[in-house]
C-alpha cells in the first residue's frame, strides 16, 4: 500500500468528481430527503374533515357537535344530507370522516335507553383510519361522560394520564429525524461507491488497472477513499439540520455520534462494493442499490414501527441488517445518553 | 412506421439481452414489494408490557388480562415505578402501567402510563387501544353504542396498503431510471448524436425508446398485480382493472418525459442516477403515499398540485379501495394527462435538441 500511489489516485478520483458535478448531489440528496421527509411525515391526525349529520338537532346533539368544532384534530362540517350521499363523499375523497346522530337520540339517552352512534371512516389509510377511530370514540365518550356528571349521573370513567418518555410533545420531528439521519447514511455512500466501481467495469476502464502495477487493495481503497471522506462531512452536516432546523434535542455524546457514523458508513460503502461486485452495469447497480438500500432502510431502523413487533422472517432480517443498530445508537444519543453499552452491537456488526 | 417498430423491438431486445437487468426488475416487481407490504404492521403486536401494582389487585388484574397475544405480551410485574421506568429506557418494554393505591375508588380511577416514544405511531395505536379496552369497560353503563365502521379495509390491514404504495413507487422510480438511462447510454457512447443526424426523423426514435421502457414497467406491472398485490396480498380490487392500467399507461409517460428531462441535462449515468432520486424523492414521498395531501403543511400542499404521481396515487387508492366508479375518476385522469402532456413534450423537445 504506497501511500503516494494511493494519494494519486485519490486526486483523480476527486478531480472526476468535480468534472461531473457529482459532488453537489453527494450533499444536496441527504439534506434534501432530511428536509422533505422531516417536514412532510406527519403522524398525527390533524384537521380531518368530517361531515356530522345531525337528525336529532337536539340540545345534546349540538354539545356534540360543538366539541368536534372546538377539536383540533377534527374540521367538521354540518349538513343535511342523506347517508348514502354522505358516504358518497367519502367515496369520492372528499370527507375522512361521516357521523350519523339518530333522531330521537337525546330522547332515548335521557330514558338510559340505547341509542346508536354511527361513525363511518375512510380506511384507505389504516393508520390514520385507526388513529381518527380512536379519536372520535375518544370525543365523544369523553363528552357524554362530562355531561353526565354535570346531571349528576354517577358514572365511573377510567381516565388514562399517559406520558411519552423521551419525546413528550409526540414531536413528529424528534421520531423521525434520527431515523432518517440513518436511511439516508445507509443510502448514499452505497450508492456512490457502487457506481464509482461498475463505471469502471462498464466502460472497460478497468483493464487499465488491472494492467497497471496498482495492487487490488490500493485500488479499493482509492476509489472508495473519497466516498468516506465526503460522506464524513455529510455526517456534520445532518447534524446540524437536525439541530437547528428540526430543533431534535441532543442528549448524548456527540464524539458517540461521530464515531458510530463513521462506521455506519464504512458498511454502506461495503454494501455499494458488495453490489459492484456482482452487477455489470451501471444501470442495474443503481436500481439494485436503491432497492436494496431504501425499502429495508425505511422498515427496519424502527422508524415506522418497532423490530419486536414484525414477525417471523422480517425480525431475522431487521437483525442482519445494520440499520437497526445504528439507529438505535442514534436515538439513544439524541435522546437518551445511556451511552456505550449501546456501541458493541454495532461494533459486532462491522 | 417500420423505423419506429425497429427502434422498439431493438430496445426491447437489449432490455432481454441483459440478465442481470431483467432479475432486478423481477425483484423491484415481487420481492421488493411483497417484503414492503409484509413488514409493517400499524396494529400493535408482541407489545412488551410492565406493570407496578399497587392496589390489592382484583380490578387490575382483570384490566391487565385484556392484554393478551398477538397484541400484548404477558405483562410483566416491577417493584417500583424507578424500575418500571429503567426498563422502559433500557428498551425492555414499551409500555409501562401504573396502578396506583387509590385506584378504584367511586369517584372514578386514574390510570398512569409511560410509554416509549421511539416508535413514535406504534405508541400511539396502543395508546388507543389501551384507551379502547378501558373504555370498554366503563362505557357498559353508558346508554350510547358507537358504531364505528371503517370502510373499504374492514380489518385496517395494512399490508395490502403498504404493497399497492411500494409498488406505485417503484413504477415512478423504474421509469424515471430506465427511460432517462436508455438515452444516457447512447450519450456516453456517442452515438446520440448520430441518431439525431440520421435520415430517420428524431422524433419517432425517442418515441419509440421512451415507449419501449413504457412497455416494459406495464408487463412489470401485470406481474406485480397478479402475483403480489392481487394474489398474495389479496388487495380488493373495487373499481375497474381496466381502469387501473390506463391510468398506469398515462402516468407512464409522465414519469417518461421525467426521465427524458434527466438524460437531456446527465452526460452519464452516475449523474442519471443522483438527479433521478433527487427528483423523484420527492415526488414519492410528498405526493399522499405516505401521509395524505390535506393533511401537509399548505405550502407542500400547493407544491403537490404539480406531480403527476399524486393524481395517480389517489386514483389508484380510489379504483382500489373505494371503487370509485370510471365516470367520478375524472379529476384524476385529466391531472395525469396534462401533466404528462406538459412533461413529455418538454422532455422531448429538451432531448431532440442537439446542442
Amino acid at each position: 500500500m504506497r501511500a503516494g500511489v494511493i494519494r494519486a489516485y485519490v486526486i483523480k478520483e476527486f478531480i472526476e468528481l468535480m468534472r461531473t458535478k457529482l459532488i453537489i448531489m453527494v450533499y444536496l440528496m441527504p439534506s434534501m430527503i432530511l428536509l422533505l421527509f422531516g417536514y412532510g411525515i406527519k403522524m398525527n391526525v390533524t384537521h380531518a374533515r368530517v361531515i356530522i349529520i345531525d337528525n336529532d338537532q337536539s340540545h345534546y346533539s349540538r354539545i356534540l357537535t360543538t366539541k368536534f368544532e372546538h377539536s383540533k384534530y377534527f374540521n367538521p362540517i354540518i349538513k343535511n344530507m342523506s347517508e348514502k350521499d354522505a358516504l358518497g363523499l367519502i367515496k369520492k375523497a372528499e370527507a375522512d370522516i361521516v357521523i350519523i346522530i339518530p333522531p330521537s337520540f337525546e330522547k332515548k339517552l335521557l330514558k338510559s335507553e340505547d341509542s346508536e352512534i354511527g361513525v363511518f371512516i375512510d380506511g384507505s389509510y389504516p393508520a390514520r383510519a385507526t388513529t381518527m377511530a380512536n379519536y372520535a370514540k375518544g370525543v365523544i365518550l369523553d363528552t357524554l361522560s362530562k355531561e353526565a356528571k354535570k346531571a349528576g349521573i354517577k358514572s365511573k370513567i377510567i381516565v388514562l394520564n399517559s406520558r411519552f418518555l423521551f419525546n413528550q410533545s409526540l414531536r413528529d420531528a424528534n421520531a423521525i429525524v434520527p431515523g432518517l439521519i440513518g436511511l439516508v447514511m445507509l443510502v448514499a455512500p452505497a450508492i456512490l461507491s457502487a457506481l464509482l466501481i461498475v463505471k469502471e467495469k462498464e466502460r472497460g476502464t478497468i483493464f487499465n488497472f488491472f494492467a497497471s502495477p496498482l495492487s487490488k487493495s490500493e485500488f479499493i481503497t482509492a476509489k472508495l477513499f473519497p466516498v468516506f471522506l465526503l460522506h464524513s462531512i455529510n455526517i456534520f452536516v445532518l447534524f446540524l439540520l437536525a439541530l437547528y432546523i428540526f430543533e431534535v434535542p441532543f442528549r448524548g455524546s456527540f464524539l458517540l455520534y461521530w464515531l458510530s457514523s463513521e462506521i455506519y458508513i464504512l458498511i454502506s460503502i461495503a454494501i455499494g462494493m458488495l453490489i459492484s461486485v456482482i452487477t455489470k452495469r451501471q444501470i442495474v447497480a443503481v436500481i439494485l442499490t436503491v432497492i436494496i438500500t431504501i425499502i429495508p432502510g425505511f422498515l427496519y431502523s424502527g422508524m415506522l414501527m418497532p423490530i419486536s413487533s414484525m414477525k417471523g422472517d422480517s425480525y431475522i432480517e431487521a437483525h442482519i441488517f445494520p440499520v437497526m443498530y445504528y439507529t438505535h445508537i442514534l436515538y439513544d444519543t439524541f435522546w437518551w445518553a445511556k451511552g456505550l453499552n449501546r456501541q458493541k452491537l454495532s461494533i459486532i456488526f462491522s | 412506421m417500420w423505423a419506429f417498430m425497429s427502434v422498439l423491438t431493438k430496445e426491447m431486445l437489449l432490455f432481454f439481452r441483459s440478465a442481470g437487468l431483467v432479475a432486478v426488475i423481477l425483484y423491484a416487481f415481487s420481492m421488493d414489494i411483497y417484503i414492503a407490504g409484509s413488514g409493517i404492521q400499524i396494529k400493535p403486536r408482541n407489545v412488551t408490557v410492565g406493570y407496578v401494582d399497587h392496589t390489592n389487585g382484583g380490578l387490575s388484574q382483570k384490566i391487565l388480562s385484556h392484554l393478551h397475544a398477538p397484541e400484548f405480551r404477558k405483562p410483566r410485574w416491577f417493584k417500583s415505578q424507578k424500575e418500571l421506568s429503567e426498563a422502559i429506557f433500557n428498551k425492555e418494554i414499551i409500555v409501562g402501567i401504573i396502578f396506583e393505591k387509590d385506584f378504584a375508588n367511586s369517584k372514578g380511577a386514574t390510570i398512569n402510563l409511560l410509554l416509549d416514544s421511539t416508535a413514535a405511531s406504534q405508541a400511539f395505536t396502543t395508546l388507543g387501544y389501551l384507551q379502547n379496552i378501558l373504555l370498554s369497560f366503563y362505557s357498559s353503563n353508558m346508554p350510547v353504542k358507537i358504531k364505528i365502521h371503517k370502510l373499504f379495509n374492514q380489518n385496517s390491514d395494512n399490508r395490502t396498503f403498504m404493497a399497492l404504495t411500494e409498488m406505485l413507487s417503484v413504477i415512478t422510480l423504474l421509469i424515471v431510471i430506465l427511460t432517462a438511462v436508455v438515452f444516457v447510454k447512447e450519450k456516453e457512447d456517442g452515438t446520440w448524436d448520430i441518431m439525431l443526424l440520421m435520415p430517420v426523423n428524431s422524433k419517432v426514435i425517442i418515441l419509440a425508446k421512451s415507449l419501449s421502457q413504457v412497455i416494459i414497467i406495464l408487463m412489470g406491472v401485470l406481474i406485480s398485480l397478479g402475483f403480489v398485490v392481487l394474489g398474495t396480498f389479496d388487495t380488493p380490487l373495487n373499481g375497474s382493472f381496466w381502469a387501473f392500467m390506463l391510468l398506469t399507461f398515462f402516468y407512464s409517460f409522465s414519469s417518461a418525459g421525467i426521465g427524458l428531462f434527466v438524460a437531456a441535462i446527465s452526460k452519464n449515468v452516475m449523474q442519471v442516477a443522483q438527479l433521478s432520486i433527487i427528483i423523484i424523492m420527492p415526488l414519492i414521498f410528498l405526493s399522499g403515499a405516505w401521509t395524505p395531501i390535506y393533511a401537509m403543511h399548505p405550502f407542500i400542499r400547493w407544491l403537490s398540485i404539480f406531480s403527476p404521481l399524486r393524481y395517480y396515487i389517489e386514483g389508484s387508492e380510489s379504483i382500489f379501495f373505494r371503487g370509485t366508479s370510471f365516470f367520478d375518476l375524472w379529476p384524476y385522469f385529466t391531472g395525469v394527462i396534462l401533466l404528462g402532456i406538459l412533461l413529455y413534450g418538454y422532455g422531448f423537445r429538451k432531448i431532440g435538441r442537439l446542442f
